[in-house]
């Protein structure tokens, strides 16, 4: 796949902290539209390729293009120049982020976080913004809940008012960070059957997670990554019938 | 007491009063200034504020007093008593509440910060909507203790005449021979201004409890 035809493209990159390796030449390609599972192994550097897609964790070498547009640093190796910061918020509003925490803001109400951004970022007006943000709010189940504070909220409900402030910047690409792995296990299902039919619509998503069903109900592809390498990249039939590598093979023994 | 005796004391506390509210209103922005430009660690200039700051809290506030009228105007600034005040009043409280707001800078959530970023908003957008909205309610008590501190280094600036509430009350007990009951009315008045201010934190806290639950 070219990577102007592709949605995310990672190429050659590579992570250090302070010396220590945790990704090494990591190259990937993200058709748009496809459901993208990252699985492996904790300390295997999972979180830290999807926060390099966002630049929020800075690749210590090789680039990142989202639809073909670089991010974070702009040319090659030799003439690269690091973007303005404005240049690189502007890259981030095209990919939304959900995290394993949820990190909302705790001072907005639910729907003060979901238009957020919208408003003060994409300028959009805000009666706009509440409007649609009220409309996504009762797709994911929480109409009710638009003028409640985060801290009224369990853990699923405020996972999924992440995803609505995700969805609410119209995103080309959602990541999610483990986005189940903080809840109490009877609310994992209703957070990940919102993600599951979001799937289905086309957005492009990236997900980590350690829910094995789950990645092989929604991927289309799995990415299988071990001390800082991919390992494999497969569609989910063929990586949980029949892994490719030892590892991989291993890591699904014992999950 | 008779009543000019009064009068005296009463326009010392417009004094106090006037001293405290000026300097508040400017020693609480100045401290969270010092405290964002020390947290952007600029090079020279945060260890200098940081050695500013440092020296500041070591000084005796009446020290600071006495170093603000007599020694500025051999570097060219000369003030009249009450701007003098004013300033060394300001820089003693800027440079206490320079801590509070550094230390909340610092624990602020990196979750929420990176969440900002993530979605686009700029670093003043971040400050500006994310993080000052909750650093100050969250350290409202903090604050107020150092205004309530404010007040009560309010007569030492009486060495460089300003003849705010103690030293009204001192001049008013000279003269009738009567020190208590003067000394009594300036405490009632130092107790009124503290309880204003105690209960306008208590109201907005309670608000905030109200509507976001718990602060931190
Ligand atoms: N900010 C950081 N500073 C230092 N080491 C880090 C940092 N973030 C992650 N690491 C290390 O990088 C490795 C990979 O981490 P991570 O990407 O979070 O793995 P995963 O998400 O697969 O569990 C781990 O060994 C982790 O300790
Ligand atoms: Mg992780």
């Amino acid at each position: 796949m070219a990577e102007i035809d592709a949605a995310i493209s990672v190429k050659g990159v590579c992570k250090d902290f302070d010396g220590f390796e945790v990704l090494r030449d990591i190259d990937l390609d993200i058709a748009p539209g496809t459901t993208t599972c990252i699985l492996g192994p904790s300390g295997s550097g999972k979180s830290t390729l999807l926060r390099c897609l966002n630049w929020l964790e800075e690749p210590s070498k090789g680039s990142v293009f989202i639809h073909g547009k670089p991010i974070g640093r702009i040319g090659t190796a030799a003439t690269a120049r690091p973007m303005a910061r404005r240049e690189l918020a502007t890259a981030r509003t095209s990919i939304a982020m959900v995290f394993q925490h949820f990190a909302l803001w705790p001072h907005l109400t639910v729907l003060g976080n979901v238009v957020e951004a919208p408003v003060h970022v994409l300028r959009r007006p805000r009666r706009e913004a509440e409007a649609e943000g009220r409309a996504i709010l009762s797709r994911v189940g929480l109409a009710e809940k638009a003028d409640a504070y985060p801290h009224t909220l369990s853990g699923g409900q405020k996972q999924r008012v992440a995803i609505s402030r995700a969805l609410a910047m119209r995103p080309k690409v959602i990541l999610f960070d483990e986005p189940t792995s903080a809840l109490d296990p009877e609310m994992v299902g209703e957070v990940l059957s919102v993600i599951h039919e979001l799937a289905k619509e086309g957005l492009t998503m990236v997900i980590v997670t350690h829910e094995m069903r789950f990645a092989r109900d929604v991927a289309d592809t799995i990415v299988f990554m071990e001390g800082g390498c991919i390992r494999e990249v497969a569609p989910p039939q063929a990586f949980f019938t029949d892994p490719q590598s030892e590892r991989a093979k291993r890591f699904l023994t014992r999950h | 007491m008779t009543w000019p005796a009064i009068r005296t004391i009463l326009d010392g506390a417009v004094v106090t009063a006037m001293l405290a509210a000026v300097s508040i209103l400017l020693s609480l922005p100045l401290g969270l200034l010092l405290a964002l430009l020390r947290w952007r660690r600029v090079p020279v200039l945060a260890g200098a504020l940081a050695a500013f700051v440092s020296l500041v809290r070591a000084t005796p506030f009446i020290t600071l007093v006495l170093f603000v009228f007599f020694i500025l105007p051999s570097a060219g600034i000369q003030l009249d008593p009450v701007p003098a005040a004013i300033l060394a009043l300001t820089i003693n409280t800027a440079a206490f509440s320079s801590e509070i707001w550094r230390a909340a800078l610092q624990t602020f959530s990196r979750d929420q910060r990176e969440a900002a970023a993530a979605f686009g908003l700029s670093e003043r957008q971040i400050f500006t909507r994310i993080v000052f909205p909750q650093i100050w309610r969250a350290n409202l008590g903090p604050l107020i203790s150092e205004v309530t501190i404010l007040l009560k280094c309010t007569p030492a600036v009486a060495v460089i005449g300003v003849v705010e509430i103690t030293r009204a009350a001192g001049r008013v007990g000279a003269e009738t021979y009567e020190p208590l009951p003067p000394f009594l009315v300036a405490t009632l008045i130092y107790t009124a201004l503290i309880a204003t201010l105690v209960r306008g934190q208590r109201v907005v806290e309670r608000r905030i409890a109200r509507r976001y639950g718990v602060t931190r």
